[in-house]
């Protein structure tokens, strides 16, 4: 399916693109940690402790005076109907075992986030393939049959267009609501693999059993974003259905299907692949926006904790600072990737979607 | 570096070199190429393509971009007034009437388009910008020259004055404009001249809505709007359908001495050079390998490479043509790549030993009007001395 | 083609686009699993008023009624029958109905909306273009240097950036640390500086703009950024290409001064394109004002659509999106008629 000269155009693209190598180090790097978190993450991502409240990433510990209420027996002690108070010195320490600091309830970030990475790149990857699915599917058959088939599928799709997909995407969230809400167990954690790693190291144990697969947030952001995988499918189909090879099939009285999936499909499949990975990049910001609006039910989510941490916005910025860092970087390094798939493929098609 | 040129010079290049600098390496697009262009005459440079014949004439006229640079040569433009100009300040740019443009600083070469030099291009599509009428196009040329008249040394600077300000207040306010009236008349009777039926209409019509020929026809014109001395003329018909490119032919040649200014035409088709020009230049991988007036070369051909070009069209007055296509392909070009040797001998079937060290360009049986960088130029042909393929080493990138 | 052809072929279209929209928005309610009901309605009703908002609503008819209900009232405006689940007391809804938790119209209340959205998503677009076209022509026009190395990395981070982190951490550094901008809200909206100024309180409505500038910047950078960074993108890369096309040589050649070139020929055939671009894009645009004014509680649509999608505000939610979607449609509509009119290479057809 990839030829020689596709594999060729791809590699001197990269050994001229530097940023390309960036990218896919980034995504080889999330993808792995993402895979393999029970064993990379320093701590349990949802256990909470209050103690260990809201303390700062390395390298930025820090010493202030506070003015704080004096206790005596745990209780405030008034005088004169006020409450005393003294300046002490109240220290933000940091430490190596939350290098990224905890959250306001004494979680790990680090480990949040790596939990985080699953959620993004289950709803990017089972996302972008759904959308894939149904917008090849979509495209192929208008642009093979033309005509009705094509006018009635290609016009809805562009009704599709008339909405901001983020606004769509709430809409069917509000209908949908948590009804196909699924949780996959883990299975280095089910197994035993992984709690014996981490005991082996010292790690502390009680990784979750098990991922939320946010379900509802996976057939919506595909919802939205097939019609782009339907305009470049079509777009395909309606060339490739003059190649002389096409019409043989025809005339040899393939059927439509088999014609579709068989001759066309594989010929169209470079331009779909780039697309896909540039959309793989737009769902996951929409996930994380709709995660953000508290439209998800993972618990555990990029743009969940940023909200999280909204509360923290003026005591510990960096709650909020590092899911939107890994955002970032994730989606920086997808960028590069589809940009290099396109530079090196030129399926010509733009840059599209995002949030 | 004073040659001994012929009276009528108008531009000596000497020398003139350019360098590509791209990914896969440094490419020698025009290697040490000189050619003089005579007052009131058409002269030919002919080649195959990727010869280097366009780089050349984009080079003559300081038109090469990056990644290409000019890295070498000279080009002598006579022109008393600047020869006058530099004379004090750079009298090493200055020989009698003429100056070394490459010497001269950037904004002095820049304006020198337009009055001094202009040039048409192969495809007349693409050589127009799209989204403005070819009237508006011919006068903002014409309007140049204008202010140039009127402010001289403003024409040197980079924006001549006119930057993004003054662009947004002009596009943007009603009424205003970059071009005057005074020059859209003056597009249209250029227009006129160049035989276009209903000038003033057409002034106001888009490229897009000109056939090709009519539109290689203002190209002309717009090229004539700075009154040029010498007019390159890159492969202008080979775009074009048969019957329209004599036609184009024609005009070029009634511009030519009705303005009484040079052209340069560049092709790689020899009938049209036989039907033009006065005097013929033929590159081959980036060097100009045989010159001299068009009998010299075409009668009486030195170079193997004219010779197999020459061969290879067909003779009218033959009932039987001889069809000698040269074996073999043009070079690539790249530094890398480049043998040491005569860059032809690798296809030329007269190649002898002495072939292996790279020749200069050299008179032709004495004769300094026709010249050629080939040993054949003063030597002949000894099959004893022939160069077999075993002698070629290195170099040539297998 | 006319323009006047041109035009109403596009309204129509526009129209049939429209059409869609209400299909799909009616659609939503017939995908909902199980009981309709129990999504166009707010959970803590009683069962009488649920009985009655299911009659009124129609909800009990078939579909093809409900649909033609729908479709009729808000082409029409015919009441719907509607009432007030506060009072109690039916009331004629306009063509958007009224809403079920205030009882208010759906129309007036995202009508009072819209200006909040369309201030933010105009500043923001401001923003965008004053930025990034002048950093697109200075990153092309100096390939290879300092600032095309700078104007290039933050395209990249800017499309790559999603915009709610970035308005919190703005919130957090420009607003909470450095105090130099408010955390959120609008103070007052153009129409209060519009307002003031036709009363002839001249001082008090310099004050006023002076505010709602203050307030707004944030969230028109938070909401900007992608934009600009999109069209900077855009403008660096049509540049290029423009820049390399024969004509530009053609025109050197005729003696035109290297900035006529840049700026008459090259940026204007660069911009052209864009406009489409841009216009294509204005969806993502809204659909970041959404989650703009959500960051910065900016009281527009995007916090109605949000505000009702939580209290199952199902009039509510169907307004917002059908008057979010026909305003795409109208941009489109505008961004294509001025690319025709600016591109002379494309007729009206």
């Amino acid at each position: 399916m990839i030829a020689p000269r596709t594999i060729r155009s791809l590699k001197r693209g990269l050994s001229r693109n530097a940023l390309a190598k960036v990218g896919i180090a980034i995504v080889v790097v999330v993808l792995f940690v993402a895979i393999f978190a029970p064993f990379v993450a320093p701590d349990r991502p949802g256990t909470q402790n209050l103690n260990e409240s809201r303390q700062p990433p390395i390298g930025f510990e820090k010493a202030t005076t506070q003015e704080v209420p004096v206790k005596e027996n745990g209780s405030v002690v008034f005088e004169d109907g006020q409450i005393v108070t003294e300046n002490r010195t109240v220290y933000e320490n940091s430490s190596w075992d939350h290098p990224l600091g905890t959250d306001g309830n004494g979680r790990d970030i680090l480990s949040r986030l790596i939990y985080g990475a699953r959620v993004s790149l289950l709803v990017g990857f089972f996302g972008t393939g759904l959308a894939m699915l149904v917008g090849v599917t979509v495209g192929l058959t208008a642009g093979y049959y033309r005509g009705k088939v094509d006018d009635v599928l290609m016009r809805s799709a562009d009704v599709m267009l008339a909405f901001p997909s983020i606004v769509l995407a709430i809409a069917l969230i509000g209908v949908l609501q948590d009804a196909l809400e699924q949780s996959i167990p883990d299975p280095f954690v089910q197994t035993g693999v992984a709690p014996a790693f981490r005991s082996a190291l010292g790690l502390p144990t009680g990784m979750p059993e098990s991922t939320t697969l946010p379900g509802t947030i996976i057939v919506v952001v595909a919802l939205v974003n097939w019609v782009w995988f339907a305009r470049v499918a079509r777009g395909e189909a309606l060339s490739l259905r003059e190649e002389s090879y096409v019409k043989a099939a025809r005339a040899l009285g393939a059927n439509d299907a088999s014609i579709m999936f068989r001759h066309v499909l594989p010929n169209a499949i470079t331009p779909i692949l780039v697309l896909g990975t540039i959309q793989i990049a737009a769902i996951i910001l929409l996930e994380s926006a709709l995660s953000f609006l508290g439209f998800s039910s993972a618990n555990i989510s990029w743009g969940f904790d940023i909200a999280l941490g909204r509360q923290y916005q003026s005591t510990a910025w960096w709650i909020s600072a590092m899911p939107g860092l890994a955002i970032v970087i994730t989606v920086i390094g997808l960028n590069l990737v589809g940009d290099w798939l396109r530079d090196a493929l030129d399926p010509g098609i733009e840059g599209e979607g995002g949030v | 570096m004073s040659h001994a040129g012929h009276r009528d010079d108008l531009l000596r290049v000497e020398d003139l070199t350019t360098r590509f600098y791209t990914e896969e390496g440094q490419v020698n697009a025009v290697e040490s190429v000189s050619f003089d262009v005579r007052d009131n005459e058409i002269l030919g440079i002919v080649g195959e393509s990727g010869s280097g014949k366009s780089v050349t004439a984009l080079s003559a006229i300081d038109l090469v971009d990056s990644p290409g640079k000019i890295t070498g040569g000279e080009v002598w433009l006579r022109d008393a007034e600047l020869a006058g100009e530099f004379r004090g300040d750079k009298p090493e740019a200055v020989d009698g009437d003429f100056v070394d443009l490459r010497q001269l600083p950037t904004g002095v070469r820049r304006a020198l388009r337009g009055p001094k030099f202009s040039m048409i291009f192969q495809d007349p599509m693409s050589s127009f910008n799209p989204s403005l009428t070819v009237g508006e196009q011919i006068a903002e040329a014409v309007e140049v020259q204008r202010r140039a008249s009127a402010n001289p040394r403003s024409t040197r600077s980079r924006t001549q004055g006119y930057g993004l300000g003054k662009l947004l207040v002009d596009s943007v306010v009603p009424g205003r404009k970059y071009t005057s009236d005074e020059s859209h008349e003056r597009a249209i009777e250029l227009l006129d001249q160049v035989g276009i039926p209903d000038p003033v209409e057409r002034a106001d019509e888009y490229p897009h809505q000109f056939s090709g020929g009519m539109l290689q026809r203002a190209m002309v014109a717009q090229a004539l709007a700075g009154e040029p001395d010498v007019l390159f003329a890159d492969e202008p018909t080979t775009a074009l359908d048969v019957t329209i490119q004599a036609q184009i032919l024609d005009l070029l040649r009634d511009i030519q001495q009705e303005q009484g200014m040079s052209v340069v035409l560049i092709t790689h088709d020899l009938g049209v050079i036989a039907r033009m020009c006065d005097r013929v230049g033929v590159m081959y991988a980036g060097e100009v390998v045989e010159r001299g007036s068009l009998e010299a070369v075409f009668d009486d051909p030195t170079h193997p490479y004219t010779q197999g070009l020459l061969g290879s069209i067909p003779d009218v007055d033959d009932p039987a043509p001889r069809l000698e296509p040269i074996e073999g392909n043009v070079p690539n070009l790249l530094d890398s790549e480049m043998p040491d040797r005569c860059y032809f001998a690798d296809r030329c079937p007269k190649a002898m030993e002495a072939c292996l060290e790279h020749p200069e360009e050299r008179a032709v049986e004495g004769d300094r009007r026709h010249t050629a960088r080939c040993v054949l130029a003063d030597d002949e042909y000894d099959p004893e001395r022939a160069l077999d393929e075993s002698q070629f080493e290195g170099g040539d990138g297998e | 083609m006319s323009l006047a052809r041109f035009l109403i072929k596009r309204l129509l279209q526009g129209v049939f686009v429209v059409w869609g929209v209400v299909t799909i928005v009616f659609g939503l309610r017939v995908i909902a699993p199980g009981d309709p009901a129990n999504v166009l309605l707010p959970p803590d009703v009683g069962p009488e008023v649920r009985q009655q908002v299911i009659a009124d609503l129609g909800l009990d008819q078939p579909l093809y009624v409900q649909y033609w209900e729908f479709v009729s009232g808000i082409a029409l405006g015919v009441p719907e029958g509607l009432f007030n689940i506060a009072t109690g007391q039916p009331v004629g809804g306009l063509g958007l109905g009224t809403s079920l938790t205030t009882g208010t119209s759906v129309a007036s209340r995202v009508g009072r909306s819209l200006p909040a959205t369309l201030e933010l998503a105009i500043m923001a677009t401001v923003v965008a273009v004053v930025i990034a076209i002048p950093l697109g022509v200075i990153s092309a026009t100096n390939r290879y240097s300092v600032p095309d190395y700078g104007a290039t990395l933050f395209s990249l981070a800017g499309i790559s950036t999603p915009n709610f982190w970035l308005g919190v951490m703005l919130i957090i550094v420009l607003a909470v640390q450095l105090d130099l901008f408010p955390t959120s809200q609008r103070a007052i909206g153009i129409p209060g500086v519009v307002d003031l100024l036709v009363s002839g309180q001249l001082v008090a409505a310099a004050e006023g703009f002076r505010t709602w500038l203050w307030y707004i910047t944030l969230p028109a950078i938070t909401l900007g950024t992608y934009f600009t960074a999109l069209i900077t993108r855009l403008t660096r890369s049509g540049m290029l290409d423009e820049l390399g096309k024969t004509y530009v040589r053609a025109s050197r050649a005729k003696g035109l001064p290297d900035a006529l070139v840049r700026y008459k020929h090259v940026l204007r055939n660069t911009l052209i394109p864009i406009i489409t671009v841009v216009g294509l894009q204005l969806g993502t645009l809204i659909g970041g004002a959404v989650i703009t004014e959500f960051v910065f509680d900016w009281p527009g649509l995007g916090q109605v659509l949000i505000n009702s999608i939580n209290s199952r505000d199902w009039p509510m939610v169907q307004g917002s999106l059908i008057v979010i979607a026909v305003g795409f449609v109208v941009v489109n509509i505008v961004v294509d008629t001025l690319y025709t009119l600016v591109n002379p290479r494309v007729g009206f057809d």
